[in-house]
């Protein structure tokens, strides 16, 4: 194992886990944009966002893959089928938590649990698994970080050879 | 104390924190509030169903006589009590979040003495889930705690003698010598917050200061101005503040005819009225609202893209399958639905609605940038698609499809608007076929959606039956409201459709047994159709008899009997206010860029 093999895998993963999520826009069967709900944390500017959203998806993506990386290490296995598991608890983590609750709460324009008439925000919160932005939207994502995972887990296997 | 059987539906107010809508009666009941949301399931019923549905009610124990008024510029309800006893002041007001640690949502009444010593009475009686979930009541740290699931409502008393609690109800006599307070804390998938009364005082006062401050920033100085503040602040409680979409109203299955089938569930967000939504809030100076809302709609109907669906859920989803509760309905009128079927109806004028807003959106220098403009123009070219086909039209008729006037004239909207755009640089595409195809509408309801005999603009081709919504044909600019044939229309449907004041919004039939109240946005359109006709004195005529016949807080539902002047349909109603400000807005003589003539 080493940690650019992990490096690499996550940027790799995310190049595939952003395609699955936007293969998955194109088929209408979600709106999920993570780039978008990123880059909007900085920026009101839609196109400006995408850009912003995109280099802080994937630098989020290869920081997640060192985490990936430390728990490969603690296990001494990796592998693409231990990571894909990794990264359907990853999903689960941020359907449930990480984009549902935390997200909506230091994005300054996201509506949240909290929103008041005080409040005017751009954005619509997701959710519980992200379900506002559609009924499969669970599935496309955990398909899509189950398949990060595999490959993190794939990178940093083979990347060690 | 029980709560009366027939409360009318203009003896309500409504209070709101932006998530969710209580409605007061004059008499002291909240007889509806949905918990954590607007578009969830309802805690206070009482309204659609008097002996399962739940309430809260607080008044004399004696004998009064009760009015009452918002604290000005707000969405705090003041109800003063006078018996022979004394005079109670009653402050409701769901109160907003203030930095410190509150409840997810608070409800709270304030009892001030005014004078005497008065007996009050007061009951909190809550069922969970429409009353079909169970309601289990038991104390924690001595404070009455109603739950039922993941959802939690603790009964807070200050300065009143203690509650007796039973199993379905928590409740008491008191007699009102000094001030008191009972408030509702609520818990949605978390632990309680038991606020102090110092806390729930304190996020009063901000509240109101709150709603001051937002109403004051209102823009619109005309003649009307208190109305259109009113609107505003109704409107606002509508708009749902996670995402920015705006509700139809408050309520659901409240009847367009008292012992009948007409009973709908507004609490979702209709393109239908996006158009007028975006114009309302800019017009007012609301530019904050009018961003997020359009964000929301844009963000929300992509998911269909390019197709739109008639309504969406506030929170931006799909799905909101129409079932039966087994309530027995305000007035015996059922049924009592919620969810609604129509989000699965074809109705064309939605895309002209759309383009509509865009346009509006784009008037005032706020960009409609790449991608949004790329989805525009796809809609543009499904418009080209699907004129040509019969839809339910903007009422949602449950009959045939039929080649709807203002479906076409909508249509016609949607291909200018896109052209407009195009012309403006915000969008590219087959801007040579949306001209052509713009022509070939244009022609088609020239041709076949015009009655001689009637000399008016007809509800469907081929018919010679009237519509109040082509009204939106001169508002949305397909015609010049000065337009031989549009003014035509307009005499037409005054004499028509007309009653009063008050318009109806269609002849003929609908799928439907029995007929319905006049339909009061259609009431302002035709007041804003005489003004932009140079017919301002009879404008300003019927605007002033339509405005003295809000309820006693200045809110209206969504129509109202010309015979009695019982209000009927849901309440309050985000199309009615948004149609009297558009109104105002009108006879107002500074007019803006958002007018959405043709560009």
């Amino acid at each position: 194992m080493n940690v650019w093999s992990a490096v690499v895998g996550g940027l790799a993963g995310t190049l595939v886990l952003t395609t699955i999520l936007r293969g998955a826009t194109e088929l209408r069967l979600t709106r999920i944009d993570l780039p978008f709900l990123l880059g909007t944390a900085v920026t009101s500017s839609r196109e400006l966002a995408k850009v912003i959203g995109y280099a802080a998806h994937f630098a989020f993506g290869a920081l997640f893959a060192l985490g990936y990386y430390l728990l490969f290490r603690a296990l001494g296995s990796s592998g693409p089928l231990l990571g894909a598991v990794f990264g359907l608890a990853h999903g689960l983590f941020a359907g449930t938590a990480l984009v549902n609750v935390l997200l909506p709460i230091v994005h300054p324009r996201m509506g949240s649990d909290i929103s008041s008439s005080r409040t005017a925000p751009l954005l619509e919160a997701p959710g519980f698994m992200m379900l506002n932005y559609g009924a499969a939207t669970p599935l496309v994502s955990l398909f899509a970080h189950a398949s990060y995972g595999a490959i993190v887990g794939a990178f940093v296997l083979y990347g060690s050879r | 104390m029980a709560p009366r059987a027939d409360v009318p539906i203009r003896d309500h107010a409504a209070i709101g924190d932006g998530r969710t809508v209580a409605l007061v009666t004059l008499d002291g009941s909240i007889d509806w509030l949905c918990l954590p949301d607007l578009d969830s399931a309802s805690v206070f019923g009482s309204l659609l169903d008097l002996r399962s549905g739940g309430t809260f009610t607080l008044a004399p124990d004696v004998p009064f006589g009760a009015s009452r008024h918002y604290v000005p510029g707000t969405n705090v309800l003041v109800t003063m009590f006078e018996t022979d006893a004394g005079t109670v002041r009653v402050t409701d007001a769901m109160t907003l979040p203030d930095g410190g640690l509150a409840p997810a949502r608070e409800l709270c009444r304030r009892i001030e003495v005014e004078s005497g010593s008065v007996p009050m009475r007061w009951e909190v009686c809550p069922r969970f889930g429409y009353g079909e979930d169970t309601t289990s009541i038991s104390l924690r740290a001595g404070i009455p705690v109603a739950t039922t699931g993941n959802l939690a409502v603790a009964v807070n008393a200050w300065g009143v003698d203690a509650p007796q609690v039973g199993r379905a109800a928590v409740g008491g006599s008191f007699v009102a010598r000094t001030d008191a307070m009972i408030a509702l804390s609520v818990a949605y998938q978390e632990p309680l917050v038991f606020p102090s009364r110092d806390d729930v005082e304190r996020r009063l006062a901000s509240t109101i200061s709150f709603w001051q401050g937002w109403a004051s920033s209102c823009a619109f100085t005309g003649p009307s101005r208190s109305s259109v503040e009113r609107s505003a602040l109704a409107l606002k409680l509508l708009i749902f503040s996670p995402s920015g979409a705006v509700a139809g109203a408050a309520t659901t299955s409240l009847p367009e005819t008292l012992g009948g089938e007409r009973n709908w569930d507004y609490r979702f967000s209709w393109v239908r009225d996006s158009a007028f939504t975006l114009a309302a809030l800019l017009h007012l100076g609301y530019a904050a609202e009018a961003d997020a809302f359009f964000w929301w709609l844009m963000h929300a109907s992509q998911l269909t893209h390019p197709h739109l669906e008639v309504l969406y859920r506030l929170d931006g989803g799909l799905g909101v399958p129409e079932r039966f509760l087994p309530f027995a309905g305000y007035r015996s009128s059922r049924p009592v639905r919620v969810g609604n079927a129509a989000v699965d109806q074809v109705q064309l004028d939605i895309y002209g609605d759309l383009l509509q807003t865009a346009w509006v959106y784009a008037s005032t220098g706020r960009p409609i940038e790449g991608e949004m403009g790329r989805r525009l123009a796809k809609i543009a070219d499904l418009v080209c698609d699907l004129w040509e086909l019969r839809d339910a039209g903007i009422w949602e008729v449950r009959s045939e499809p039929r080649h709807f006037t203002q479906s076409k004239m909508m249509c016609w909207v949607a291909l200018d608007r896109a052209v407009g755009l195009a012309e403006r640089g915000h969008l590219g595409g087959r801007v040579d076929r949306w001209r052509a195809e713009k022509m070939a509408i244009e022609t088609y309801i020239e041709s076949r959606c015009w009655s001689e005999k009637m000399q008016s603009y007809t509800r469907s081709a081929g018919s010679d039956e009237l519509d109040t919504s082509v009204l939106l044909g001169a508002l949305h600019g397909y015609r010049e409201p000065t337009h031989t044939r549009m003014t035509g229309t307009i005499d037409a449907i005054g004499r028509e459709l007309g009653h009063g004041p008050f318009i109806y919004r269609y002849s003929g039939e609908d799928g439907l047994a029995g007929s319905e109240g006049a339909f009061l946005a259609c009431s302002f359109w035709f007041v804003e159709a005489l003004a932009r006709s140079g017919r301002r004195s009879r404008a300003l005529s019927l605007m002033a008899d339509l405005l003295s016949r809000s309820n006693d807080v200045g809110l209206y539902a969504e129509e109202i009997d010309p015979r009695s002047g019982d209000f009927l349909g849901n309440f309050p109603q985000a199309l009615t206010h948004l149609a009297l400000i558009s109104a105002a807005v009108s006879l107002d003589d500074e007019r803006s860029v958002l007018d959405g003539g043709p560009p």
